[in-house]
């Protein structure tokens, strides 16, 4: 016998906007939260925009905010998108009188979370200044004398992928188990999917899921842009994620958070929690064919979306809407497509599809997290949200993907998929609950 | 309930490339620390290292997949090495394998296992950038004020010259996502199954045995690729954890005895490489193929100390917590457990902690207690996984190796000073990461 999994609390911080509500809504009304990037200088880059996170600031009401002074962003993004969460859980505050309710060692976090920014401007200036041009390598002397002197050793530790979850777990005094997972862009849909199978075995009662990052810096947008992944449409930044699209050119880099509360049916309904929705399937493969490339008929992905099915013990006919990793690049759009008709059959063309990543740009690790929130709110509110720029058919995505509009439709279940440079294929299965 | 076992190991350790360099090393009680030579430390107060021996990793893949090389960074080509070892201790005959044998098993004690139902869920750590690498692209891009100049970096003036970034090789970001361990790994043995990268640094192996576990246990896969791997012996990693007063600095003079576990004298940790890929396996498979077994995992347990790196907390609550939430798991008590691999690292106050948890789970009773760090330093996420490699064969061999640079054990711990043959039934690996995660690994003797 396995636990029932629902969710009850969700929050996130997104390129739209940070409250629940105000970043629905706009993803209802097809709007763009991509722009030309601010945070460093990119006009020279072949990608000069992406989807940040706008004016941020951590909230200022974290119990222990002095063990959160130097964080990276990617750890604010986390710690804000929790406190959201929890709150609408209706968890005790950390701390209080009512907190003693919950056992620590029962609530665990598991986060799909990337690595913190580099200290740029230290990193860059301490190996030009120890460079030495007639080898052709550093100094190390002078590169260690310098950087002893220049770095600051706790924004360096924050670097570490799994700072986010050690801050998490000390602001909710979470003791149960701990994990951080980093599987590309599959990594918080992997991250929600294990953490469902640690409450199902009976391993925590809460787990805090979901996933934060940042690589809006020059580093991050340099190996993108290496990699030719991202779109380049510099002219119009706001029409450059153009999903299914016959004119997709790439994906564009967003940054944020999403998290969710996950908790045994049992310890929600004892405390008499708003039930939200349930995580029902988890499926995950490797494709174990190319480092650089997605295996062309989608194998991992097909493996990755029938377990869960079978997970979920549901047929594709059950499924209402698929929440697509959808990036907008040539290979990822089509690829998925291939594997969502080797599932699906001819129902493929009968269940809608549409990606966020169109509005919001592509949060990498954090992509899974937020689409599953988005998840969710279709089943609250029985409507999609649509692909947006959408307008040239491609022949070889040749199925509904609700352009440019959102669909009221009956939602009972949905399913989202994700999937991870380096082949790791991720999908979960969301039903309403009752 | 399914059972899982261990059915072959691959270890990268400062004593060797393969599983019997690192126990020849721990039995023998010899250090593998030295000078650091991976580069000039003279700038640091710590030079002290664990480096894995110098190998071609295009030696440990087929040849199909030599070209692939080139995009590894150092933590991916020690898993790769690992991995190899691995499957061919378990006799698995993987697509990379039977490359190898010119695609025809040797002979019938060798396995193909169906490639969806083998997993693979390899801790990794941040990896770090080539400095020299990536330097050498910057100089092109160096502004008069010693500071990168974005435009020289992302754009050329002149078409016939290039940009800084356009020295990167396209793939140069591949090098470095953590999930190029498992990824690499994955394509050249076809593990197609449940694949996952934790990177919990210190503790990650453990938690990623304890998910692969269950995945075989709830049916989703027979078998897994299991580990983690890291190097800490590069620049960033030197310079981080100086700053963080981390390591030693009084080991300079006399490597060798630079990192001391558990001992009153602890001064400090020592920056290592390595780590290990365990197959692990369902019992009735491996049973039924007649595999080597080396032991039956039985017990896993988390906790986080919920303190940020600060540590585990001065009496170890979470940290016991986790070691007894093990012992739980694999329906057995305290008593039941004879020897027990701390992660130790040698940090006083880390150290001290983990003593307190270990008195308050076996309280009177005292198994042996071996700390293996005196030997072979940190190696980050690839620390947990290189106990796991050494659990599962004092299990196989019943012997328990004597500590090195430990004589005079804080705690009154057990720690044995000498190798020696002892009945060992129950293993526990007790491991707490920087940042506060714990896992606990209770690990049996397979009769």
């Amino acid at each position: 016998m396995r636990n029932r999994v629902v969710i009850t609390g969700i929050g996130w911080v997104t390129p739209l906007g940070r409250s629940i509500e105000e970043v629905w809504a706009k993803l209802l009304e097809a709007q763009s939260g991509i722009a030309m990037t601010t945070l460093f200088d990119a006009r020279y880059f072949p990608t000069q925009f992406s989807a940040e996170v706008k004016n941020y600031h951590l909230p200022e009401n974290l119990k222990q905010s002095g063990k959160h002074e130097d964080i990276s962003r990617a750890t604010g993004f986390a710690l804000d998108a929790a406190q959201q969460a929890w709150r609408m859980a209706g968890l005790p505050e950390p701390g209080s009188e009512n907190s003693k309710a919950v056992d620590p060692y029962s609530v665990g976090v598991y986060l799909g979370s990337g690595e913190g920014s580099l200290d740029f401007e230290n990193f860059t200036r301490t190996a030009l200044a120890s460079w030495n041009q007639e080898n052709r390598g550093l100094d190390m002397t002078l590169w260690g004398q310098r950087a002893l002197q220049s770095f600051h050793a706790l924004r360096e530790i924050e670097q570490e992928p799994a700072m986010p979850i050690s801050h998490l777990s000390m602001e909710f005094n979470a003791r149960g188990p701990t994990l951080n997972c980093l599987t590309a862009c599959a990594a918080s849909t992997q991250a929600l999917g294990e953490a469902t199978e640690l409450i199902r075995r009976g391993d925590a009662e809460v787990m805090i899921s979901g996933g934060a990052h940042s690589m809006i810096h020059p580093f991050g947008v340099t190996g993108f842009n290496r990699l030719t992944a991202l779109s380049t449409f510099n002219e119009d930044p706001a029409r450059s994620c153009r999903p299914f699209d016959a004119t997709r050119s790439g994906f564009v880099i967003g940054e944020g958070a999403g998290v969710l509360i996950l908790e045994s049916l049992a310890h929600a309904e004892a405390r008499g929690a708003r039930i939200l929705a349930e995580v029902v399937g988890y499926g995950s493969s490797a494709d174990a064919y190319r480092v650089t490339d997605q295996h062309p008929e989608g194998r991992g992905a097909i493996v990755a979306i029938e377990s869960a099915l079978r997970d979920a013990g549901l047929q594709t006919g059950d499924i209402d809407y698929i929440n697509a990793h959808g990036t907008g690049t040539k290979e990822n759009d089509s690829t998925e497509t291939f594997a969502i008709k080797g599932v699906f059959k001819e129902r493929a063309k009968l269940v809608p599809i549409s990606s966020i990543k169109s509005m919001m740009g592509h949060l990498i690790a954090a992509a899974g997290a937020v689409e599953a929130i988005t998840c969710v709110l279709c089943i609250r509110d029985q409507i999609i949200p649509p692909t947006a720029n959408y307008s040239v058919p491609d022949p070889e995505c040749d199925l509904d993907y609700v352009p440019n509009h959102a669909r009221k439709i009956k939602v009972n279940v949905v399913m989202s998929n994700s999937f991870g440079f380096g082949g790791q294929n991720d999908t979960l299965i969301i039903r309403n609950f009752s | 309930m399914r059972r899982v076992v261990i059915t072959g190991i691959g270890a990268v350790s400062p004593h060797g490339l393969t599983i019997t360099d690192l126990w020849n090393g721990l039995t023998a009680m010899r250090s593998g620390l030295a000078l650091l030579s991976a580069f000039d430390p003279a700038a640091f107060p710590s030079r002290v290292s664990g480096q894995v021996p110098s190998f071609k990793t295009t030696e440990f893949v087929p040849k199909s997949y030599r070209k692939a090389t080139k995009i590894m960074a150092r933590d991916i080509e020690l898993a790769v090495v690992a991995a190899d070892a691995a499957v061919r201790d378990a006799h698995l005959a993987t697509r990379g394998v039977l490359e190898t044998f010119g695609g025809k098993k040797p002979d019938d004690s060798w396995f193909e296992t169906d490639p969806r139902r083998l997993g693979c869920n390899i801790g990794a750590g941040l990896i770090c950038a080539d400095l020299n690498e990536l330097t050498t692209a910057m100089a092109q891009a160096r502004m008069e004020d010693g500071g990168l100049s974005l435009e020289k970096w992302g754009r050329s003036k002149d078409p016939a010259k290039p940009s800084g970034m356009d020295l990167l090789t396209p793939l140069w970001l591949l090098k470095y996502l953590p999930n190029m361990l498992a990824c690499h790994v994955s394509i050249i043995h076809d593990a197609q199954g449940p694949s996952n990268t934790i990177t919990c640094q210190q503790a990650s192996a453990g938690l990623a045995l304890t998910e692969a576990c269950r995945t075989i246990q709830r049916g989703q896969a027979d078998m897994a690729l299991v580990g983690g791997c890291e190097t800490m012996v590069h620049p960033m990693g030197m310079m981080r954890w100086t700053l963080l007063k981390r390591l030693t600095t009084s080991g300079n003079e006399n490597p060798a005895a630079a990192c001391r576990p558990l001992d009153q004298t602890a001064s400090g940790t020592v920056l290592a490489e390595g780590g290990s890929v365990l197959i692990i396996e369902e019992l009735e498979q491996a049973q039924k193929r007649r595999a080597k077994i080396y032991a039956e995992v039985v017990g896993l347990g988390a906790s986080s100390s919920a303190r940020g790196i600060a540590g585990p907390d001065p009496a170890g609550e979470a940290m016991a917590m986790a070691m007894r939430k093990a012992l739980r798991n694999a329906g057995i008590s305290a008593a039941d457990v004879q020897m027990v691999l701390p992660c130790a690292y040698a940090i006083p106050a880390h150290d001290q902690a983990e003593a307190a948890a270990l008195k308050s789970v076996f309280g009177s009773h005292q198994p042996e207690i071996v700390p293996i760090r005196g030997g072979i330093g940190d190696a980050g996420a690839g620390t947990q996984a290189l106990d796991l490699a050494a659990a599962a064969m004092a299990l196989r061999e019943q012997i328990i190796p004597g500590a090195v640079n430990c004589p005079h054990p804080i705690a009154a711990l057990n720690v044995p000073q000498q190798t020696h043959p002892a009945v060992i039934n129950h293993l526990l690996i007790n491991t707490g990461s920087i940042a506060g995660q714990n896992s606990a690994v209770v690990l049996r003797r397979y009769y």
